[in-house]
């Protein structure tokens, strides 16, 4: 071939290149990823998972779940709201500060306008004085300066940041997936279609062991018009000889079975839900920030 | 023999060669308009190949910036992991107290006091003997549990006490808690229930 060693070396170039970007440099970055620390509580992410969710991660892979279901949260952007959490010794100055703020950012938009009216009745002198978000899904821009003209009035705020993007909005998760969510899988489970919902954080969504039971033996029990075919290989029908098997699962009369019958899960339904409840994406890490919800409400004591 | 074979079928000229020709100025500019393209996208998008930055966030800069701040809900949610280490055992995770081992905290008059030097002082030297809570006497003994944590994070537990369980109290610094310290001095006793009881806020 003419030129041959010339095409060697640009073949092999280009695919050396390739390999560099795709292999070599992720493993570079990832290939010694440690646990990290949870943002503000400093606890340890992710933990290892107990032995019946590892082995509940084959039971996900040999029954193909990743065909229908994917394992990664997407986030497009992220807001904030700026929460006002002390009025401070001077409540006149500060009322004054966020009726500046609000009405410059609530005026060009009449759907505010009721929030507005909302936040101004709720901050009014009458009212015994409760914490109360007074800027909502802002830019940072925004909500430093808010908050910034407040805290100089002398009364305290916290900024929360929030992940915003679809799968957020429709509840899949709290926070875009990262590399450190996947620490311990061993095949990661990616998937690649929609088929199903995305389960990255479905142990935090759906954390009921029963209902996720149920829902392998008979999804359209629990989720009506679901498209998820049944699991019932992963579960057993057998008679009841003395009493009742504790696990036995408490179905709805049209997927009960026959009389004198029941159904008990098989070891592999129990790991494959152990391993769907140990699926949390819901720590707010150094790579992927959020400000959990009611971080410091705790329930009065009754 | 006029007839000329090569008139009527005509041989070809020499094997017709490649020749050099310029490459046209558009494919010039529009390849730099790629670059310059792929070059903006990636400083938008590539977070300069730092393992830590994700979409949507463009650069570990902007990401720095965006973490939560260190505020009175760090300092909580902070404060309730070292109260559950170090409190929770005796004054129970929901402060309710446990009956003849610790006094409860939610809603204790100790715990909403206006100010935070009394209940400062009582991790910091302990107490022992008979102290009133809700109007239930308590006599009993605490050991100086929060002597050996950090200003900062006694700070913390106190804030988390004050603020949880319906209590609703403010913040407690770690200024506050050093100024206790500092009055205390090197070697703390433990306070007689009367003596804490007459102390002021």
């Amino acid at each position: 071939m003419k030129n041959g060693f010339s095409v060697f070396i640009a073949a092999f170039i280009a695919l050396g290149a390739s390999w560099c970007g795709f292999v070599l440099a992720p493993l570079l970055q990832l290939g010694t990823a440690k646990q990290t620390a949870v943002l503000v509580s400093g606890d340890t992410y992710p933990i290892q998972r107990t032995g019946d969710a590892t082995l509940g991660l084959q039971v996900y892979r040999a029954n193909d779940c990743a065909a229908c279901h994917t394992e990664q949260i997407q986030q497009s952007g992220v807001a904030f709201d700026v929460v006002l959490t002390g009025l401070g010794k001077n409540p006149m100055a500060v009322r004054s500060a966020i009726q500046e703020t609000c009405e410059l950012i609530y005026k060009d938009n009449p759907k505010d306008k009721n929030l507005y009216d909302m936040l101004v009745e709720h901050l009014s002198p009458e009212q015994p004085f409760s914490p109360a978000t007074i800027l909502n899904s802002v830019t940072k821009t925004i909500a430093d300066s808010a908050s910034d003209k407040i805290t100089a009035a002398g009364g305290k705020v916290e900024t929360h940041l929030i992940p915003t993007g679809a799968d957020i909005s429709r509840g899949w998760g709290v926070r875009r997936s990262v590399a450190a969510d996947f620490l311990y899988d061993s095949p990661v489970q990616l998937g690649s279609q929609r088929i199903g919902p995305d389960l990255a954080d479905v142990g935090a969504r759906l954390g009921n062991a029963n209902w996720q039971l149920l829902h392998l033996y008979a999804p359209q029990s629990v989720v009506k018009n679901s498209a998820m075919p049944p699991f019932r290989f992963l579960f057993e029908i057998k008679k009841i000889d003395d009493a009742p098997s504790p696990e036995a699962l408490n179905l709805p009369k049209e997927f009960a079975p026959p009389a004198g019958c029941e159904v008990v899960p098989k070891p592999e339904a129990k790991q494959l839900v152990a391993y769907l409840l140990s699926l949390r994406a819901d720590a707010p890490l150094y790579e992927a920030p959020f400000t959990p919800a009611q971080v410091s409400t705790n329930a009065p004591a009754k | 023999m006029s007839d000329d074979p090569k008139i009527s079928n005509p041989q070809p000229d020499a094997e017709p060669t490649a020749t050099r020709s310029t490459v046209p100025m558009w494919i010039f500019s529009l390849t730099l308009v790629l670059i310059y393209l792929g070059a903006v996208y990636f400083d938008h998008h590539g977070g300069w190949f730092d393992a830590k930055v994700y979409g949507p966030y463009a650069s570990a800069d902007q990401l720095d910036s965006y973490q939560p701040k260190s505020g009175a809900a760090a300092a909580i949610a902070r404060g309730k992991k070292l109260y559950e280490m170090n409190c929770g055992i005796c004054h129970g995770v929901d402060g309710l107290g446990k009956p003849n081992i610790a006094p409860p905290l939610a809603g204790s008059e100790w715990v909403k006091a206006k100010g935070v030097q009394r209940l400062t002082h009582i991790p910091l030297t302990g107490v022992s003997g008979s102290i009133m809570v809700e109007n239930q006497p308590w006599n009993l003994s605490m050991a100086a549990m929060g002597a050996a944590l950090p200003d900062a994070d006694l700070a913390a537990v106190l804030t988390y006490i004050r603020a949880s369980w319906g209590n609703g109290m403010g913040e407690v610094t770690a200024d506050d808690v050093k100024a206790v310290r500092a009055a205390i001095g090197a070697h703390p006793q433990p306070m007689i229930g009367d003596q804490m009881m007459k102390m002021p806020e």
